[in-house]
């Protein structure tokens, strides 16, 4: 199966738990989307730092919608690696008159659409799909969206429109994370099964653990392969992973309040800073280990 | 562009010559066909798309002559202004077809979000518009003005024949952002002079003029209001007409020196008489304050009746009798 080279996968966790690092740092200012952006980590570090092809213009050849406003905490942890945003700038979020967004709107920096209203992103990530075929392009549209999002009606015409249309540039990621805005997923609506029900609707799908990077690289690795279908990813992520200390902190996250407050719990955030400031220290010794034996 | 007198002796008062004389004037079939294949003939950017609506809207040509600039989405108009706005994201001009009462309640926010926030041109057209379907309520789309007009840096047009019908789409091309249009089915007047007519963004065109009463209109409603006008013209009734195709962002100056040109303005409008037309012009006059009476005509705040357009704008009294009788009374 595998390319997954041990300094490849290794190099990912570094990145993953730098964007959790950099989840934390942002929502320790105001509140925010912590949960899901800890969990979204490691399929993020996957997308920005492995899967998509950079173009010579210090930005991406392939294109990256996330239709999940909720997430985009994600690719903001994952351009202030990339030198896009500085933490500075993103430690502003969620203040009168900041300049950036929880939920960006088309035409933020790296941002290909307005994504607050959940359900209008698939069919536009679909449309440039097909757009960039129709250019004649070898573009690819990765599209991140929400379990919860499969509530709206709208992302299932655009998986008819995808698979119709025979979109194989066109690569879905489901954040599994069975949580919405007011409870569990399958609490609130059930949505499972969610593959059985992509490979109904035409997708060629494969369910990864979306905390296991090998894992996500595969998926990605199969995708590329796939012919005359779209291509989806159920990624089973599970919120807040990668930090421990939050696991049990509060039952439901779904925005943590600043302070850490929130009506359904309460989050103290020290633990988990210290925590992932660790795993970086721990990841970026085991790389240097790597990086020696190989020399 | 040399003003010419009016056909009739009544009317000394000259305008531009844009509205064809009765006997010039044409009925031309499946106009949105010739329309839309001319356009994407001369621009392969242009790609025509449709909800299982294209032969409701007169998209043939385009289908199948050139498939590559047609994209079927199904009964899906969320996915359709969705797929659209990700077509304009990928460089393309994308334009959505199906009945106005879908565009606009079906896909609202679909317009706004998807299209209304970005910088690249989305253009929406809604055909059938207000009481110009024959199917009562659930296809008579009688707000999307309204709806339209109060979307930031949105622009709203609401043409009148095949002549700004044309050529507006043309400018909606040229437009950035969203672009909601209303459009023509079937066999569609030509009563604008192509040769004289030239679409600009917010201009208004006085069709008729002459003082006492102002009547200002906007699509099919122009039609209407020409009606009228042809029967007032025979009446030797002293009146003028404004078209006002582009409902936003509309020449607010034209507006008023239009409305304080005359002591009585009646708006007509194939729309409810709140938040179209009517509500924008008394919006404009109210900014400036002592204006003239405006009455908006158009459809009183209640459901419309099916049918043909003929007994719906009887019911409504909407007809070029009715309406050339209320513009006396208005009058007097």
């Amino acid at each position: 199966m595998t390319s997954n080279s041990a300094k490849r996968i290794k190099t990912l966790e570094l990145q993953a738990a730098k964007m959790r690092r950099n989840v934390v740092d942002i929502c320790m200012q105001r509140g925010g989307y912590a949960g899901q952006g800890v969990a979204l980590s490691d399929v993020g570090a996957c997308i920005y730092f492995d899967e998509m092809r950079p173009d010579e213009n210090g930005w991406y050849h392939d294109r990256f919608v996330n239709s999940n406003g909720h997430d985009t905490i994600i690719n903001f942890a994952a351009m202030a690696e990339l030198g896009i945003y500085t933490m500075e700038e993103l430690r502003t979020m969620g203040a009168d008159g900041s300049p950036i967004d929880q939920s960006p709107i088309e035409g933020a920096r790296g941002f290909e659409i307005t994504s607050g209203s959940l359900g209008t992103g698939v069919s536009q990530a679909a449309g440039i799909a097909l757009g960039e075929r129709k250019k004649g392009s070898d573009k690819r549209v990765f599209c991140l969206l929400s379990d919860g999002e499969l509530h709206e009606g709208s992302v299932w015409e655009a998986f008819m429109f995808a698979a119709h249309y025979k979109l194989s540039n066109f690569i879905i990621i489901i954040d599994n994370n069975d949580l919405g805005a007011t409870g569990k997923t399958s609490e609130v609506m059930a949505v499972e099964p969610i593959k059985e029900k992509m490979e109904a609707f035409g997708f060629h799908a494969r369910q990864v653990n979306g905390n296991a990077i090998p894992e996500i690289l595969d998926a990605f690795e199969e995708a590329r392969s796939v012919k005359g279908k779209p291509f989806a990813m159920i990624a089973d992520t599970k919120i807040f992973a990668g930090i421990g200390v939050y696991q049990d902190a509060i039952p439901f996250a779904h925005f943590v309040g600043a302070n850490g407050r929130w009506d359904t719990g309460y989050l103290e955030w020290e633990p988990g800073w210290k925590e992932i400031l660790g795993t970086i220290e721990r990841l970026e010794a085991e790389l240097a280990a790597l990086d020696r034996g190989q020399t | 562009m040399s003003p010419v007198p009016y056909e009739n002796s009544c009317h000394r008062k000259s305008a531009r010559h844009m509205l064809l004389t009765k006997e010039e004037r044409q009925r031309v079939p499946s106009a949105f066909d010739d329309i839309s294949f001319d356009l994407c003939r001369r621009r392969d950017d242009v790609i025509m798309m449709s909800a299982d609506l294209s032969h409701y809207v007169d998209l043939f040509k385009v289908t199948k002559e050139l498939p590559d600039q047609f994209v079927e989405v199904g009964m899906a108009e969320q996915n359709l202004v969705g797929v659209a706005a990700g077509l304009a994201k990928a460089g393309f001009v994308p334009i959505t077809s199906t009945f106005g009462s879908y565009a606009s309640r079906r896909c609202f926010d679909q317009m706004v979000i998807c299209m209304g926030t970005s910088k690249n041109t989305g253009i929406c057209i809604g055909f059938t518009p207000g009481i110009s379907s024959p199917a009562p309520i659930h296809h008579q789309g009688t707000e999307d003005l309204g709806m339209l007009r109060a979307v930031p840096n949105a622009t709203v047009i609401d043409p009148m024949d095949v002549t700004d019908f044309a050529q507006a789409l043309d400018v909606a091309c040229e437009t950035p952002g969203l672009v909601y249009m209303r459009g023509h089915r079937g066999t569609t007047p030509k009563m604008l002079d192509p040769e004289t007519f030239k679409f600009e963004l917010g201009k208004t065109y006085p069709l008729r003029t002459g003082s006492g009463v102002g009547v200002i209109s906007c699509g099919h409603a122009s039609q209407w209001a020409v009606e009228a006008s042809d029967i007032l013209v025979d009446q030797c009734v002293d009146h003028s007409l404004l078209h006002v195709p582009t409902i936003k962002p509309v020449n607010e100056q034209e507006v008023i020196d239009y409305c304080f040109a005359h002591d009585q303005i009646v708006t007509i409008e194939n729309h409810q008489i709140s938040t179209g037309l009517g509500g924008l012009v008394s919006e404009i006059v109210c900014k400036v304050g002592r204006g003239p009476r405006i009455t908006r005509i158009g459809v009183p705040d209640s459901w419309a009746p099916g049918g043909s357009i003929r007994h719906i704008r009887q019911h409504f009294g909407l007809d070029g009798p009715a309406l050339a009788k209320l513009i006396v009374e208005v009058m007097q």
